[in-house]
């Protein structure tokens, strides 16, 4: 599926002028109708975007399980005592009551692409003209060896905002002294690139203050990883002697864990822990998978305009893509939403639609008051999305930058935040 | 400053000679031999002596040279200033470019990479070297494997030359531009370099295996510090400087002192023809150098003191050259 689009917005168009004419008859039926699957950064972001600029023009139904949403970003600082857990905790009440937004706390459970209508676990239908998946991740099966999800309480993986990032907290601040706390790092690709390194960062920034003895071990089956020098610098600087990984040539990427007994098996050596932190291989959520949108692990799209590249009715965003050289992280989501956006007011209004560009940035904090970060401008091509031009902090940066980089993502918080929900 | 110089270099040779001499009443037989050697320093020392007056010349030619600048800075910016009140004469008609970002085709990113399968095939002549892929080591060559974001002569394990090493110290890192050059030319970026290769004339062949690389090194997506995959527009211009039209006459008259050096037929003889490009990519060259992105020392130096409508007026008077 090739799209140009002069004949992309020529059908738009169409459709537009196709759909003034029941109008008439029938005014609420006729419009068109965008139905949002997931309530996340590419999600609510989309769901916004299209109301707002619409005006009215389009029927926009977004459908997330939770009425409260705990953002993935930020959470790593939760874990650090830098934010209070309802700080990131936000609500959907915002885009319903001033974004005309139907606002449907449901699952969706399968996509009907020939009838058009998206099933909830609910029971219920509803149908769409475009559709937009925002799912986030789901972990791959038996990616790591004795870990499945029904053993997510003993052993968490905290990838998703919530309950999960509150149980792996209370673990943390209850280890013994001088316990172990093991981290099993996930292969590429993954939400968020220097997230387990952070997150890392802030259970060592807490076990210093509170049980300097304790031992942080990260099995990794990655060579190398994002910020690595950045985060190496700072791990010996604040938490010298604390933090050992071992990576993919001394067996880091042969882990067996058995979360009954709390052990973890690095290539052969038997390490029993106190905290196990699996994050394991990732796949696009469920539903891309049900909808028949995946090649793989992940949902291919087209970069232009974010649809899939196996249906142009549907557009994907986010972490469930494969879209090319885009981190899958928040920023990321809430950049491609809008590309996405203005494709389907494009094609269901017939307004403007401007060739897509995107960006991202990734910030990590490595302890109190010392934030780096790495970001990208991005353009779409015909095969991908491919990275233009970036930069990233620098090792040996002094406390006054690294402390302005931890409050600009202090700000970036506030702004996506509003972005997405209003 | 030269006569000091001659006063100790005689001082130098003639307590030379002395302790020859001295040295000669010891042991005759050595005494020829001892005297060639310090015949021969002392013309090492005429050299450095002639090396060092010529330094001093230079030192006065690069003096003048600062002074042309300097003035040459002066007249840009008069010219500029003047050029600027001209601009914002109302008579002075900006000229529309129309843009409809809608009617433009959608492949709009500047991908300067080309094709990894063709990349593949001009690879093979590389082969005899170079590893790269899964299991890739190093031959000849080093494995090229990671070979983008790396700083040059750095790989582990691998015995550069020194001036590879020291172009590396220096802070060559490979990435699309840099691999470019020295695909392009390997020894006019790395002087000395083992690599035993004229160099990839056809910059589509260079672009071509620069995508097929590429695609061994880190990708943005999961390390998004890594190299890009496209090519960022050089210099940010202004929508106002791009949309100045160009006075070919006064770009002919302005010329003259490209054609110095670049062939007015267009030829490529070690300098680049420049005839026919599309505007924009002129004036965007241009401006690169003028803002000391694009390296070339003699071309910084010549765009410096052009002016935007300068600029503009031989990006259009080389556009049209029959």
């Amino acid at each position: 599926m090739k799209l140009n689009r002069r004949v992309f917005v020529g059908t738009g168009m169409a459709a537009a002028t196709t759909l003034s004419a029941p109008m008439i008859h029938a005014a609420s039926h006729g419009k068109p109708k965008v139905v949002v699957v997931g309530g996340g950064a590419g999600g609510a972001t989309a769901a916004r975007y299209i109301a707002k600029d619409s005006q009215g023009e389009i029927d926009v139904t977004l459908v997330e399980p939770s009425r409260s949403y705990y953002t993935c970003f930020f959470s790593n600082l939760y874990i650090g005592g830098f934010r209070e857990l309802d700080s990131i905790e936000h609500s959907y009440g915002t885009l319903a009551s001033d974004y005309g937004i139907n606002v449907v706390h449901d699952w969706a459970t399968g996509v009907d692409r020939d009838a058009k209508t998206v099933s909830l676990a609910g029971g219920a239908s509803v149908p769409y003209d475009r559709l937009v998946l925002s799912p986030g991740i789901d972990f791959v099966e038996g990616a790591v060896a004795g870990w499945d999800l029904s053993a997510q309480n003993a052993m968490p993986h905290a990838y998703k905002g919530g309950s999960q990032t509150e149980l792996l907290k209370a673990q943390v601040e209850a280890m013994p002294e001088g316990g172990t706390y093991v981290m099993v790092a996930p292969p590429n690709p993954y939400r968020c690139p220097p997230g387990p390194y952070e997150r890392i960062s802030m259970v060592a920034h807490v076990l210093k203050a509170s049980n300097p003895t304790a031992k942080i071990i990260i099995a990794d089956p990655k060579e190398n990883f994002s910020k690595q020098g950045l985060f190496e610098e700072g791990w010996q600087k604040y938490y010298p002697g604390m933090i050992t990984r071992i990576g993919p040539d001394f067996g880091g990427g042969n882990v067996t864990v058995d979360p009954a007994a709390m052990s973890v098996d690095i290539d052969g050596e038997l390490i029993q822990a106190d905290v196990v932190n699996v994050i394991p291989a990732q796949k696009a959520g469920m539903i891309c998978d049900a909808a028949g949108l995946t090649d793989g692990n992940w949902a291919p799209v087209s970069g232009h305009t974010m649809q899939s590249r196996m249906d142009e009715n549907i557009h994907i965003l986010g972490d469930s893509t494969n879209q090319g050289d885009m981190p899958k992280s928040g920023f990321s989501a809430n950049s491609q939403a809008k590309v996405a956006a203005m494709a389907v007011r494009g094609a269901l209004t017939g307004s403007r639609v401007f060739p897509a560009k995107f960006s991202n940035t990734c910030w990590s904090l490595i302890d109190t008051d010392d934030g780096v970060k790495v970001g990208a401008t991005y353009e779409a091509t015909d095969e991908k999305i491919a990275k233009v031009d970036g930069f990233v902090s620098q090792t040996g940066e002094d406390a006054a930058l690294r402390q302005a980089t931890y409050e600009e993502s202090i700000g970036w918080y506030e702004g996506i935040t509003s972005d997405m929900f209003g | 400053m030269t006569n000091t110089f001659g006063i100790f270099a005689s001082v130098l040779g003639g307590s030379g000679l002395v302790l020859g001499l001295a040295y000669g009443w010891m042991s005759r037989d050595y005494r020829d031999q001892e005297i060639a050697a310090l015949t021969e320093r002392l013309s090492q020392m005429e050299d450095s002596r002639a090396a060092l007056a010529a330094k001093a010349d230079q030192a006065v030619a690069f003096e003048a040279r600062l002074e042309d600048l300097e003035q040459a800075l002066a007249t840009a910016r008069d010219e500029a200033e003047a050029a600027r009140q001209a601009a914002a004469a109302p008579e002075v008609a900006a000229t529309e470019r129309v843009s409809d970002p809608v009617a433009e085709d959608v492949t709009s990113a500047r991908l300067d990479f080309g094709d990894p399968a063709k990349g593949a095939e001009v690879f093979a002549q590389c082969q005899s070297c170079h590893q790269v892929g899964q299991g890739a080591e190093d031959r000849i060559g080093p494995h090229l494997n990671g070979i983008f974001g790396r700083r040059a002569g750095a790989h582990d394990g691998f015995n550069y030359s020194d001036d590879m090493q020291m172009m590396g110290a220096d802070g060559l890192a490979w990435n699309r531009d840099t691999l470019d050059a020295y695909l392009e030319n390997p020894k006019a970026l790395v002087s000395r370099t083992r690599m035993n290769f004229a160099g990839l004339k056809d910059a589509g062949d260079r672009a071509d295996i620069l995508a097929y690389l590429r695609q061994f090194s880190a990708s943005p997506q999961d390390i998004p510090e890594a190299a890009p995959t496209a090519q960022a527009p050089e210099v940010e211009l202004a929508p106002e400087v791009l949309e100045i039209v160009g006075d070919t006459d006064y770009g002919e008259y302005l010329s003259s002192e490209c054609k110095t050096c670049h062939q007015q037929d267009g030829s490529d003889q070690g300098i680049p023809a420049i005839t026919h490009w599309p505007t924009e990519d002129f004036v965007v060259a241009m401006h690169a150098y003028k803002q000391e992105i694009r390296p070339h020392p003699v071309m910084q130096m010549m765009a410096s003191r052009l002016s935007d409508e300068e600029i503009a007026a031989l990006a259009a008077y080389f556009a049209q050259l029959e």
